[in-house]
């Protein structure tokens, strides 16, 4: 059984369909990015799987079961939220003191995991003194409270330096290892890109994408070729011949969206001298462009 | 249960609002009580009302009550309690049992306060002093009402998320409101949930002292039944709401 299963969930914000028969499933031991643009759904989606928000329909759930129904959640779920929050005149550890009380988690794991997220040293200052790079932490001490099995972070980036950033993939992937499903949302592809196994892309409410990171980019727009030659405007007519569609690419060479093969076998028939076949591979920001209707 | 009660008591433990106002509410009480004993002169059958009845617990419980609940959408730190403690039936019950308790921490602490200088000073001025079961019968009336007026903040600051309005609002009512009703309309003033029941229960005179309370044993079901009333449609309220990022 997957660790989260989303199943045809749909919410409307009164003109507004937020989310719209969504599904998609994020294994154990594995980084899913949730990956979509602003306003794609993604938060609302974390918040139906998290109780927070309630679906006009369909089911959202961790081992079969909804947040709501399990027996010790902050033990089997830890969360980030976007607008993760805290009292200002609360100390850090004071925080954590409370959520360790209501979720029943040793007092002690409170020190541990203030250690983990590096946040020791100003653990007694009140939160209205922190940087957001360090609420950041702070909301990941709370999260990783209960030691649980799946990780559910949205944007948890936003606000970290690099340094930060590159630890928190470090993290990610630690867990990963450790056995957790981790679910992580992003708005940037390029961030998460390197610490993800798989990815679920969505635009508009709806999916779009679901698989491994290398599935889904290569579905993202099929093959691309550079070629160039001394006679464009012949190799561009053997190609529209063929149903490809070339374009300009500058300094006499064309890129086309098909396979270098195709490209050659074209060129060579048409008796055309190539001086440059090339397969280009789309950006990762191209594929996310392409997934999810974004102009470039 | 136990765990939310416990988180929800440290929560209301590790800010600075809860200290200050408790520390106001006793100093307030106490600076009424010495002013009451050092300058006036009561009567054996009065001194009770005169002196000692200057717990203000109940309205500093309240606002309290109303700050912690709607402090949680002001500062978003719902999203994290909820999480916590997603059955919000339960969230509301530790809430609103953590503010009755804390009501009657606070009410404790202002009566022994409040009695043991009313007590002195008016010995020192051989002036009458209350029998100490009349002290022992204010204290319990004065520490259900505090835990009464606890849950009532929880349930108004539940319905009325904006904290500065909710507070406002009952000030007004506490102060304006229903002290006018008691004057024109006594039949009416007296269900006020701040003032006309809660003299009710102490049975303490009001205004001109000629207001129709209710019996204090009426007087308690009603203040009960606001209690009630007010948190069941807030815990009502909290079900239905959905918690999103805004």
């Amino acid at each position: 059984m997957a660790a989260i299963e989303i199943d045809g969930v749909r919410k409307r914000y009164g003109q507004v369909q937020a989310v719209d028969d969504l599904s998609f499933t994020v294994a154990a031991g594995r980084v899913t990015g949730f990956l979509g643009p602003n306003g794609a759904g993604k938060s609302t989606t974390l918040r139906m799987l998290l109780g927070l928000v309630r679906p006009d329909g369909g089911t959202a759930t961790f081992g079969g079961r909804r947040y709501e129904e399990l027996e010790h959640p902050s033990a089997q779920v830890g969360a980030v939220l976007e607008d993760a929050s805290f009292h200002p005149g609360r100390s850090g550890r004071n925080h954590l003191r409370v959520l360790a009380a209501a979720g029943g988690h040793p007092p002690r794991r409170v020190d541990e995991v203030l250690e983990h997220v590096g946040l020791t040293p100003a653990r007694d200052r009140r939160v209205k003194g922190y940087s957001m790079g360090m609420r950041q932490r702070l909301a990941l001490a709370a999260a990783l409270l209960g030691d649980p099995e799946v990780l559910v972070l949205d944007e948890p980036t936003n606000g970290l330096d690099p340094p930060g950033i590159r630890w928190m993939r470090g993290l990610l992937r630690a867990e990963a290892q450790r056995g957790r499903a981790v679910v992580v949302s992003s708005h940037l592809l390029a961030e998460v890109a390197q610490s993800v196994d798989d990815v679920v892309v969505i635009a508009h409410g709806a999916l779009r994408a679901e698989g491994t990171l290398e599935t889904v980019l290569g579905s993202a727009g099929g093959p691309v070729t550079r070629v160039r030659t001394p006679d464009a405007e012949r190799l561009a007519a053997a190609l529209r011949e063929r149903e490809l569609a070339p374009e300009p690419a500058g300094s006499g060479a064309l890129r086309v969206p098909a396979t270098t093969d195709a490209v050659g076998l074209a060129a060579h028939e048409a008796g055309v001298a190539v001086l440059e076949l090339t397969a280009l591979s789309q950006s990762l920001e191209d594929a996310f462009f392409a997934l999810t209707d974004q102009g470039a | 249960m136990g765990a939310l009660l416990t988180a929800e008591l440290i929560k209301l433990r590790t800010t600075r609002t809860f200290v200050a106002l408790a520390a106001t509410a006793v100093v307030l009480s106490l600076l009424l009580t010495i002013l009451t004993a050092a300058l006036t002169e009561p009567t054996a059958s009065s001194v009770r009302s005169d002196v000692f009845e200057s717990d203000l617990t109940t309205l500093f419980i309240l606002v309290l009550a109303v700050v912690g609940i709607s402090g949680e959408w002001r500062h978003r730190t719902i999203t994290s309690s909820l999480l916590a403690a997603p059955d919000r039936v339960r969230f509301m019950l530790a809430k609103t049992l953590a503010y009755a308790a804390a009501g009657v921490a606070l009410s404790v602490l202002i009566t022994v306060a409040v009695d043991v200088a009313g007590m002195v000073i008016l010995s020192a001025r051989d002036q009458p002093t209350p029998p100490a079961g009349d002290l022992v019968d204010l204290a319990w009336r004065n520490f259900v009402l505090a835990a009464l007026l606890g849950c009532l903040g929880v349930g108004v600051g539940a319905l009325v998320r904006n904290q500065p309005v909710a507070i406002v609002g009952l000030l007004a009512l506490g102060f304006i409101v229903e002290p006018v009703l008691l004057g024109l309309a006594p039949s009416v003033g007296r269900f006020g949930p701040l003032v006309g029941l809660p003299s009710g229960v102490t049975e303490s005179d009001i205004g001109d002292g000629t207001a129709d309370l209710f019996a204090p044993g009426l007087a308690l079901a009603l203040l009960v039944a606001w209690v009630v009333l007010l948190v069941g449609l807030g815990t009502l309220l909290l079900r239905r709401r959905d918690v999103d990022g805004g």
